[in-house]
């Protein structure tokens, strides 16, 4: 055989060998700034310019570095200097380098040429897609009144088109999915408990210094928010001890000293219980209670009849492991972590009266304000930057489809769902158009089905988008905007336990046709004639907005692009004070009965399977962020699709093995695309789980169309909840078709009387 | 002698994948070849209760790697530096150990791309990089590069829970040192393939289980690259005619 001349080995790795230091442990302290200079020449990453800027693959929003050589973007790293996140990232904002080079992604204007759906389109000028969006939206305003015109927006990039649709007057400037598919329910409890957002994008509660906690359906781990998970575990580290409460065995649950696998839907059964248990044994924390709460008797009253045996037979729980659990939270308390929860929108009626209750249990414990506790958040001042859009709220129509419908919408937009049903049946009033931003509406909502029907009645619809999605190729205007890593958005603050302010930046120039946000949005106002956006570019109230917190951009990027400043997260007895009406912690909440609604949590179950039926549940991966990550080919490549999680003893009864294919069905006759079964001993006989976000429809995403099995479109029923309109998600049923034959589903765990069972109605279109 | 090791804390693993992406990202690894991965395993059963838990794995960096018996490419004599000045004269083929910091690693000028150290790794951890005009052996280096700037692997400057301890077992001030001696870590090895594996795994006896049950190597790939040696020489100097023509 022939040798190859060996002579040494490259230069650089020659070089890297020679220096090598390994006797001293401290060897990876050096500031990382100091290290390799700028040289596009060195191996990996090494040597590569770091450009500061803020991560967007998730909304927890990381600060991060884009390390670009020869102008190309070759790795993204935590910001060093984030007293959050330090240098680290997790999957997805590793992965963003794919999002920017996707070749799939929107690269001009495009104008629809085929129907609605079917994903024909033309490539356009900016020119003739921002004067088309200007002239349907002045029409369709002219035409039907401003409210006819809705905008669906989320992140970033949605921002500043928001301020068009409100200046222009209609109601619906901002009815954000993340919001009413989301965390509404939760964010509402919490706000009318303790006077802010405890939970919403982001969660007060200090696990890092808790000696307990407690996650009522969190996932944490497989829902991943770098700096929350590092407080999680870091807890973990020091001792705490986890009381997880979830249908399904998660990542969390495996971390867990005490698991309770509960029913679905049961949760407030359990949380009401809890509370009754530590009032009747003397173990909530009388001193806060007397000092900073509001309606205590009124609570003590009204959860008396909820006693650890009645709630057992309810949540499937041994009364023995209920109150081991408890003990355990009370043992710990006031250093206990009664976690918020995030996505809450489950079962529509009681979403938000259970995180109510998970509120409450944390004032009950003092666990607010403390160490290990709910805590405040720190305000990072900035700069307010006004673009000379309307300020004020629009004029609501006679009948609003927010407020009139759903008495805390208002508060936060309109919701989702009556959107949708006012475009489809004109009722109280027209939508006619649509402006989509920064959220795939198909893969969001409930009832895609009825998304799609509701697209066909309108006059108009447009988006902004980076990927071709289902949204996208319903659309009649595309607009490519920009990723995170190619434009400028504002400068952001976090006011957690690490606070800081930094900016998000490019770093690297917007690839093909792409602009910014900002600029489609001036661009778009100047179209329509609204004196609005009353800056040439980002720069201009990025500065504006710096010099309010004593900063220049060129200051800012100097200190590493990231600011961090001291939290202010507790409060002694003698400080404590919340911003509610009533200055205190509100057990009951007057406003919710003024409206007719319980001021108190109260136990209302969500009905049980049809005969033959498990409940649908679903959650996330690690490596995913809803259905917006599954065409990265560095994600797929690690999780390319979603195995519906079966229990083993049900399997087995059925016959159906790990590995094997089948198709869903769900109470309405739906039928999903075929997915693999995970047989496992985590998740209950009467629920199945599968992770959000799969199964595309859009064959213009080449990696993650019909990759695994969407979760929504086996969504079809839903119900409303009373207090603010959120739409449920887990209020749907489904049942195996193997090779073409329906399988029915044994019930190993019949519920109660008290449960009432969900009655099908009849089949709605025929399945698909 | 030095012998760069990596310990795992499942305790602190989420299982977000992040390591397997950060190095693909340092490295350029193609998708689907990997150097570092993330292997899912659970809810199972175990005897002492129900686990969830990962395997995040790499290459070990063996004390008596396999993957380096079985190159093709004859031996050449090569003298190996520590930073402290000593030297040691060893002859290498083209995949080696190096002898003072025990991390194995590709000669890329002299590796012929005949695949047989991919096929020898019982633990799966390298590959051939077929997207290259010239293809190449490829795997986890341990980041050595890196090392030469101060900065430590990018699996572990990434992990979001400090899961990964990384140093050098021969210094006994060291973390990895202090807790593989305490002999709560475990190897992943079994009687068939006992090769001295440097990446070590700590967590719940539940987990550890679990990990050991699905993930410990059985099977003397090594043993097994006869006849594929043939086969992947010939492939390769096919290749390499092909480029000629």
């Amino acid at each position: 055989m022939k040798r190859r001349n060996f002579l040494k080995l490259s230069a650089s790795a020659c070089a890297a060998l020679a220096a090598l230091e390994l006797k001293d442990k401290t060897i990876f302290k050096a500031a990382y700034a100091k290290t390799a200079a700028t040289s596009p020449q060195l191996p990996g990453s090494l040597g590569a310019k770091e450009i500061p800027s803020v991560c967007e693959m998730c909304f927890w929003r990381c600060p991060i570095v884009g390390k670009v050589k020869d102008k190309k973007l070759v790795k993204i790293e935590g910001n060093p200097k984030s007293p959050a996140n330090g240098p680290r990232v997790c999957a997805r904002g590793n992965s963003g380098v794919q999002l920017l080079y996707d070749p799939d992604r929107i690269k001009y204007p495009l104008k629809r040429t085929g129907e609605r759906g079917e994903g024909k389109w033309a490539r356009i000028s900016w020119d003739e897609a921002l004067d088309e969006v200007a002239h349907n939206l002045k029409e369709v305003k002219k035409k039907y009144g401003p409210h006819a015109l809705a905008y669906f927006d989320h992140g970033a990039s949605a921002e500043f088109m928001r301020d068009i649709f409100k200046t222009l007057g209609s109601e619906n400037y901002t009815n954000e999915p993340a919001f009413y598919q989301c965390v509404g329910p939760a964010a509402l409890a919490y706000l009318k408990t303790y006077g802010y957002i405890t939970t919403g994008t982001r969660q007060y509660v200090d696990m890092q210094n808790a000696k307990a906690m407690l996650l009522v359906g969190t996932h944490i781990g497989e829902n991943v928010h770098v700096s929350h998970v590092r407080e999680f575990i870091q807890g973990l580290q020091n001792g705490a001890k986890l009381v997880v409460v979830d249908p399904r065995f998660s990542a969390a649950a495996a971390k867990a000293d005490i698991y309770l696998p509960i029913r679905p839907g049961t949760d407030t059964a359990l949380l009401l219980a809890w509370m009754n248990f530590i009032i009747t044994e003397n173990l909530y924390d009388k001193d806060f209670v007397q000092k900073h709460c509001s309606g205590f008797d009124e609570l003590k009253k009204a959860v008396k009849k909820y006693t650890l045996q009645w709630a057992s037979p309810i949540c499937d729980l041994p009364v023995e492991d209920m109150k081991k659990a408890i003990l355990l939270l009370a043992k710990n308390s006031p250093h206990v972590s009664i976690h918020p929860g995030r996505h809450s929108t489950w079962y529509g009626r009681g979403d938000t009266s259970r995180h109510q209750a998970l509120a409450i249990l944390a004032a009950l414990f003092g666990a607010v304000g403390v160490k290990g506790g709910l805590y405040f958040p720190t305000p990072v001042k900035k700069g307010h930057v006004s673009f000379g859009c309307a300020e004020e709220e629009p004029e609501t129509p006679s009948k609003s489809i927010s407020e009139d419908y759903y008495p805390f919408a208002s508060t936060f937009g309109s919701p989702t769902s009556k959107i949708i049903e006012a475009t489809r049946t004109a009722n109280p009033y027209p939508i006619k158009l649509w402006g989509i931003n920064g959220v795939n509406i198909i893969q969001t909502i409930p009832n895609p089905y009825q998304t799609m029907e509701a697209i066909k009645n309108l006059d108009f619809i447009f988006c902004e988008e980076i990927l071709p999605t289902e949204t996208a190729i319903w659309s009649d205007i595309v607009l490519p905007g920009a990723t995170y890593l190619e434009r400028y958005d504002s400068v952001y603050t976090y006011d957690l336990l690490t606070p800081y302010l930094t900016v998000r930046q490019p770093v690297v120039e917007p690839m093909f046709e792409t602009k910014s946000s900002f600029w489609i949005a001036r661009e778009l106002a100047k179209r329509i004639g609204l004196k609005c956006f009353n800056y040439n570019n980002e720069i201009e109230f990025i500065e504006e907005e710096l010099k309010g917190a004593g900063l220049t951009l060129k200051g800012l990027n100097k200190k590493g692009g990231i600011v961090a400043y001291e939290p202010n997260p507790y409060r002694s007895s003698k400080d404590f004070k919340v911003a509610t009406e009533s200055g205190k912690v509100q057990l009951s909440i007057e406003d919710f009965a003024d409206e007719d609604l319980d001021p108190i949590p109260r136990f209302v179950p969500t009905p049980a399977p049809p005969k033959g039926y498990v409940r649908l549940v679903y959650g996330r991966s690690p490596v995913h962020t809803f259905s917006r990550t599954m065409n990265n080919k560095w994600l797929h490549n690690e999780v390319p699709e979603n195995p519906l999680w079966v229990n083993d003893e049900l399997a087995k009864q059925v016959g159906i093995k790990d590995g094997d294919e089948v198709v869903l069905e769900n109470q309405d006759g739906y039928r999903s695309w075929p997915i693999k079964v995970k047989v496992t001993p985590g998740i209950r006989p009467d629920t199945a789980y599968m992770v959000h976000g799969f199964g595309s429809r859009s064959k213009a995403l080449s990696k993650a169309y019909k990759q695994g099995v969407s979760d929504q479109f086996m969504i079809t029923e839903y119900e409303d909840d009373p207090f603010m309109g959120a739409s449920s998600h887990r209020t749907n049923f489904i049942r195996l078709v193997k090779a073409g034959k329906v399988i029915n589903l044994p019930e190993l765990c019949p519920p109660p009387k008290e449960i009432p069972r969900f009655s099908a109605k009849k089949t709605k279109t025929g399945g698909k | 002698m030095s012998q760069l090791a990596m310990v795992i804390d499942l305790n602190r693993c989420v299982g977000c994948h992040a390591c397997a992406i950060a190095c693909r990202a340092e490295w350029a690894v193609p998708v689907p070849y990997r150097r570092n991965w993330v292997k899912r395993l659970g809810p199972d059963a175990t005897p002492k209760g129900l686990s969830f838990t990962f395997y995040p794995g790499l290459c070990n960096h063996c004390d008596d790697p396999k993957c380096t018996t079985v190159c093709p490419v004859d031996p050449e004599e090569r003298v190996f530096k520590s930073k402290s000045g000593k030297t040691k004269k060893l002859a290498i083929r083209a995949t080696y150990k190096d002898p003072f910091t025990g991390v194995v690693l590709v000669d890329k000028e002299r590796c012929i791309g005949c695949g047989n150290c991919v096929e020898a790794c019982p633990y799966g951890a390298r590959y051939l990089n077929e997207e290259l005009d010239d293809p190449k052996a490829d795997k986890c280096t341990f980041c050595v590069e890196r090392m030469a700037y101060n900065l430590e692997p990018a699996c572990v400057r990434t992990c979001i829970s400090g899961a990964r301890i990384f140093g050098d077992l021969s210094d006994s001030s060291s973390a990895v040192y202090k807790i593989v001696n305490s002999g709560k870590a475990i190897r992943l090895q079994s009687k068939e393939v006992a090769i001295g594996p440097n990446v070590y795994y700590i967590g719940k006896d539940k987990d550890i289980l679990l990990l050991k049950e699905k993930c410990t190597p059985h099977e003397r790939k090594w043993e097994n690259v006869k006849v594929p040696m043939r086969r992947g020489i010939l492939k390769a100097a096919i290749r390499k005619l092909a480029k000629a023509v």
